[in-house]
């Protein structure tokens, strides 16, 4: 990654916040949560992936509709994020997957 | 009906799929006519995770369009490999509601 | 195993050399996969891995029945030994990380919507 690579790379992280802070106030929160549980359960590519700019172009699309948050993704938002992630390998899952695969042609 | 949520799990996928065949849509259609079905829980947060995945494993097609109200919507259609993906889901249903049809035709 | 016997008592220590010993009279494979279920368990253990006793006692249990049916490893625990450790453990009644975090989620966006609402 080069040096510019970086710089874009930030730009695009303050505007995406700054998307974020002009949410209304539900919205924000359970934005900030569900990007706090998202980086725990850690999909690959969550950083620089579309995942979090198209939550945040999902929730303005429910805004428009003067919709509140919970009535636009439920109030589950954990299995919200989970189907967000779903099928998407998580870097626990990398972990494992080196830990199982080395394990698995010494078994057989 | 209520508390539908774990059995749909794995056929709402194919529901959309469905629905994208008949004609190039958006999330909150997809929604709305889900609950006129009688899928009166699915939210539109859930609906999101499913074109979510339809795109990632490339079996839509998506074009953004402007709205009367709020950001561009995006626009589903299914490309060839969403169709061979439906038509694999019905072959599966078919399967699953025949065996679980005689099952229970021959327990009485 | 000196880990076990520097941190656990003396009962700990007899369960596992006991666990050790049955381990040594199955088939090699079965005692293979005996070592990647303990590799896999043990992060799920509290200090003195004594919640993890009955789970390892399952899991042998399990590889003992496969050997006497004449059956291999691989057909009792398939292809992801992780997570059928993960499903143990669970099954165990022992809460994965994930779980919490999903419920630390969702207590965390009802506190703070509510006091939005207030």
């Amino acid at each position: 990654m080069g040096i510019q690579d970086v710089i874009e790379g930030k730009k695009q992280w303050r505007a995406h916040l700054a998307r974020v802070k002009a949410l209304p106030p539900d919205y924000r929160i359970v934005y900030k949560e569900m990007q706090k549980y998202l980086f725990r359960v850690g999909p690959v590519g969550l950083l620089d992936g579309p995942l979090l700019p198209g939550i945040v172009d999902f929730f303005e699309e429910g805004v428009a509709a003067g919709k509140g948050v919970l009535e636009l993704i439920g109030s589950d938002v954990a299995a919200f994020c989970d189907g967000l992630v779903k099928d998407s390998p998580t870097y626990a899952d990398a972990y494992q997957e080196s830990l199982g695969g080395k394990s698995r042609t010494t078994g057989k | 009906m209520d508390d539908l949520t774990e059995m749909l799990k794995g056929t709402l996928e194919g529901c959309v799929l469905e629905i994208i065949a008949g004609e190039e849509t958006y999330g909150y259609a997809i929604t709305r006519q889900l609950n006129d079905l009688g899928f009166t829980d699915v939210v539109e947060g859930t609906v999101y995770t499913i074109l979510l995945r339809l795109e990632r494993n490339k079996l839509v097609q998506v074009t953004k369009r402007p709205s009367g109200v709020g950001p561009p919507r995006k626009f589903y259609a299914l490309n060839d490999a969403g169709c061979e993906e439906l038509a694999k889901f019905w072959t599966k249903w078919q399967y699953v509601s025949s065996r679980i049809d005689r099952l229970r035709e021959g327990g009485r | 195993m000196n880990f076990w016997e520097t941190v656990t008592g003396g009962d700990l220590t007899r369960d596992w050399k006991a666990f050790e010993a049955r381990a040594e009279a199955l088939p090699d494979d079965c005692r293979v996969a005996w070592g990647q279920i303990k590799v896999h368990l043990l992060p799920h253990g509290d200090f003195t891995g004594r919640n993890l006793t009955p789970i390892l006692d399952a899991a042998l249990g399990l590889l003992e029945e496969a050997a006497a049916e004449g059956q291999s490893a691989h057909e009792v625990l398939g292809d992801d030994i992780p997570g059928f450790c993960v499903a143990l453990v669970g099954g165990g009644g022992a809460r994965t990380h994930r779980d919490r975090w999903r419920e630390q989620l969702n207590r965390n966006v009802a506190r703070k919507l509510s006091r939005l609402g207030g």
